[in-house]
């Protein structure tokens, strides 16, 4: 949370892949768009009490070895929200200050964000509180399967699949795998998605987000009339997403006027040079100093530029509610998490500014996850082609989902995709019925 | 989108006309053996059988369910007071893969049926050669006497007592008489909360957003489309100088009318429970199913003749499709029907001795195993989804079943040719020697 918190001087625009949410209470925040969307839908009180509370949280302490032989403990732990839709997936971070509560949040907000794209998994979220910069590979590892090894009897890939996240990367998700599987006796890579590719990941997994947020923005560029090849885009964020999809725009004949990394951005007004821009990036790891006729300036200053469309990609709560009155666009699409905050996103709607939430916009890495776990358990892995051919119908149809529920209620697009999600949760709750 | 406020699903007694499961109700004893569906099904074996020079020994193999199981059910009723109800699955083969078969509730379920069902969906299975046997289960109870909490508690102590002989590679039940998706959802959740893992894959006919496949609902009709229009190639008749009888307006007949009609052929009558209509120049069919929707019954559909459902059978037609309860062509009025093709969408709509007679005379009988196959074929499908947990969209589980009712029939058709049998028995004789092959292959174990 401090590493989303701090702004744009430590985060990178591909760690943090969670919500923007208040640090004293995120469960609070994260909820009260439920029940803001469960008011909405007159859902009944069983559902509602089913939803508020995570169906189980497992604590484990973490006894582990350090190198110079002494022996620390950690506290683990693993929240799991709603298992209606299928075994529960979510992220597994290291870090010092995670608390039960953000768990909480995290496992919720992945049930919400499965549902709406249509994936059989509700939603977990796991942590181990230590700092990884404080200790060796050798004693995280140690940890890491510690902790594994605790709560084997509830992950699986029918049970609960981890997921990387801050202070968990591949190599982290590849030491899970390996515990998990050694204790089964057989590989079980499909207890675990972010794999590294040579070890049963997915093709296109660090370019997913940015495909799913150019397929959003094809239908959001269509439906508030903005096709134009003369509509003026700004990306903010350079790495993996905003880079990726800057990159795409710009192959498609889109005019991409704004793009930026952490140390500040640079605009053109009739047009960017983005091949250019990317590998000036590439070898000198800053967009600074890139010859061209564009000018140089802050992150700030590059966000209220005037354009059509605006696509945040980097930190969370870039547009705040001192900028959001400035802002100067007719479309936000959210590639970051939270790029928006609670009160911008007000202010924005007040100006009648359409704003594509993040739970749907930059949701193709949660669906590429998914499709590691479908071809882990079909021991086939696809070509790149198939997986940007399936992430496509999958966020289009999530598209056409949620603008159902807007068109039939009413509301923001925001509102309607916790609608959906809601509303899907619910239905698989009241089939299934109460188990005893 | 409907509402999660909704109140849940439970059977529809609109759908369940006919409660009492097994034969229709015949005056005399003969008729009543010819109305016995099981007795045809054991003389259609033996007439495949004996084509295939079947051994004894194999023969009583295939004739003997491999497991039966009978559990004792104590459900709490809503009053109170304590009820033991009785339920069966019957296992009947597993050699080609794990069984394959419908659950139903009913108060006059008994095993021999049981496990004739069974036999049933072990040919239909090899018939359209998805790699499941045939089983079949059944719960003694009379749903309309029961509320919702009381169903599922039944349901739920029911999959929990035959736990051991379930599993995505054990048996895979399915929606019957009075069963639904709401009661498959039931068996999904005792069963995943069971061994404590998702498992969707254990039973089929679930609910879309619960490991269900799209275009289940309307496979049984689509296939029963594609067999009609496979037999017909067969016949050279152009769609749109084939005239066709639908009988049954639901999920088989209702859906396999549409589908005919947008094809290009002529639906000149179609039924449900209440009567028929009936126009010379053919039914506008999306009018027809609009109005259904509207009205819940066919009667008053403007721009159409009322018939009775008997003398509809025996309206002068190219086709008929009987796709409502068994025994309707029977020895009584086999004589007046005039179809050239009948394709049978529901299961033993043929009486053994109306079948030899339709024979005798040309009729061409695509038979129940094949032509409503298309139901057990889209649960298959709805199984390999589930196992590698990724969802197909509605294209493509139409094409995949478009190609296994069309290489079924195909296949038919040439053992037809081969054997020089009619499609029946051509159906009989592949399923049968499938099965047998792989006994032979597998060997007796232990």
């Amino acid at each position: 949370m401090a590493a989303i918190e701090s702004g744009l001087r430590e985060v990178d625009d591909n760690l943090p892949k969670t919500p923007a949410l208040d640090e004293e209470s995120p469960f609070a925040t994260l909820m009260s768009l439920f029940d803001e969307a469960a008011a909405k839908l007159g859902i009944s009180p069983d559902n509602y009490a089913i939803l508020r509370k995570p169906d189980r949280e497992t604590n484990v302490a973490v006894p582990y070895r350090l190198d110079d032989g002494t022996l620390a403990m950690a506290d683990g732990y693993r929240v799991q929200h709603n298992q209606g839709l299928g075994p529960f997936m979510g992220p597994l971070r290291i870090a010092p200050d995670v608390s039960v509560d953000l768990l909480r949040a995290l496992a919720a907000w992945m049930t919400w964000k499965c549902s709406i794209l249509n994936i059989p998994f509700g939603g977990s979220a796991g942590a181990i509180l230590i700092d990884p910069r404080e200790r060796s590979r050798h004693e995280l590892e140690r940890a890491v399967r510690r902790y594994v090894s605790s709560l084997l009897d509830i992950v699986g890939p029918e049970k609960d699949i981890f997921g990387p996240d801050i202070g968990a990367d591949e190599e982290v998700m590849a030491w899970v795998m390996d515990t998990v599987s050694s204790h089964e006796r057989h590989t079980v890579n499909a207890a675990v998605t972010g794999k590294p590719l040579s070890l049963a990941g997915t093709r296109e997994n660090e370019r997913a987000v940015a495909h799913g947020l150019r397929v959003i923005q094809q239908h959001a560029a269509e439906k508030y009339g903005l096709t134009d090849p003369a509509t003026r885009i700004v990306v903010q964020g350079a790495g993996d997403v905003g880079g990726t999809l800057a990159r795409l725009l710009h192959a498609d004949g889109h005019r991409v006027c704004g793009l930026s990394d952490v140390h500040g951005g640079v605009y053109n007004e009739t047009g960017l040079d983005i091949p250019e821009l990317l590998n000036w990036r590439k070898e000198k790891g800053t967009l600074n100093g890139c010859p061209g006729s564009h000018e140089t300036l802050t992150n700030e200053d590059l966000l209220v530029r005037p354009c059509e469309i605006l696509i945040p990609c980097a930190v969370a709560n870039a547009v705040h509610s001192r900028n959001a009155r400035a802002i100067e666009t007719k479309l936000i699409i959210e590639g970051a998490h939270g790029p928006v905050s609670a009160r911008a996103d007000h202010i924005l709607d007040d100006r009648g500014i359409p704003v594509i939430p993040d739970v749907l916009a930059n949701a193709g890495g949660v669906v590429a996850h998914y499709f590691e776990w479908v071809q882990n358990r079909q021991g086939l892995s696809w070509i790149e082609a198939v997986v940007r051919k399936r992430l496509t119908r999958f966020m289009t149809e999530a598209w056409y989902a949620v603008h159902k529920v807007e068109d039939q209620y009413g509301v923001r697009t925001r509102m309607a995709a916790h609608m959906l999600a809601v509303t899907r949760v619910s239905q698989a709750d009241n089939l299934r019925g109460i188990y005893a | 989108m409907p509402s999660p406020t909704d109140p849940i699903p439970g059977p529809n007694p609109e759908l369940d006309t006919d409660m009492t499961s097994g034969t229709a109700v015949a005056q005399n004893q003969a008729l009543q053996d010819e109305f016995n569906p099981y007795l045809a099904m054991a003389e259609n074996f033996d007439i495949a059988a004996d084509h295939l020079g079947l051994d004894e020994g194999v023969r009583e193999v295939l004739r003997t369910p491999d497991r039966e199981l009978t559990v004792s059910i104590p459900v709490l009723m809503d009053d109170g007071s304590m009820r033991v109800f009785k339920g069966f699955r019957v296992q009947h083969n597993f050699h080609r893969g794990p069984c394959k078969g419908g659950i139903r509730f009913a108060p006059d379920v008994h095993l021999d049926e049981v496990r004739a069902l069974a036999a049933w969906m072990t040919w239909k299975c090899s018939a359209v050669n998805v790699p499941f046997g045939g089983g079949k289960g059944g719960v003694i109870c009379d749903p309309r006497e029961l509320s919702i909490h009381e169903l599922e508690r039944i349901t739920r102590r029911y999959t929990a007592s035959i736990m051991d002989i379930l599993g995505p590679d054990r048996d895979v039940p399915a929606p019957d008489m009075n069963t639904n998706e709401q009661t498959m959802a039931w068996i999904m959740d005792t069963y995943s909360m069971h061994v404590r893992k998702t498992t969707t894959a254990v039973v089929t006919g679930k609910p879309l957003n619960l490991g269900g496949s799209r275009g289940r609902t309307e496979a049984t009709g689509r296939g029963v489309m594609i067999a009609c229009r496979e037999a017909l190639k067969k016949i050279g008749l152009r769609p749109e100088d084939t005239s066709v009888v639908v009988q049954g307006a639901g999920n088989v007949g209702g859906i396999g009318a549409l589908l005919l009609h947008r094809e290009g052929y002529k639906i000149t009558s179609l039924s449900d429970m209440y009567g028929s209509v009936y126009n010379e120049k053919g039914l506008d069919m999306p009018a027809v199913m609009a109005w259904m929707r509207e009205h819940r019954r066919l009667n008053g559909f403007p721009g159409a003749e009322e018939l009775t459902n008997v003398s509809q059978l025996e309206v002068d037609c190219d086709v008929l499709i009987p796709c409502a309860t068994e025994n309707q062509i029977t020895s009584k009025n086999v004589d007046n029907i005039k179809a050239k093709l009948v394709v049978e969408g529901a299961n033993g709509p043929t009486t053994a001795v109306a079948g030899k007679i339709l024979d005798s005379r040309g009729v061409i009988v695509v038979p129940d195993i094949v032509a409503n196959a298309g139901g057990v074929t889209v649960s298959y499908f709805e199984w390999v989804q589930d196992r590698m947990g990724y969802f197909w969209t509605e294209e493509i589980v139409n094409t995949r079943l478009e190609q296994t009712m069309v290489n079924t029939f195909e296949e038919v058709d040439a053992v037809a040719k081969k054997y020089e049998v009619s499609l029946r028995t051509a159906a009989y004789i592949l399923a049968i020697d499938r099965v047998a092959t792989v006994y032979r292959l597998r060997g007796v174990f232990a």
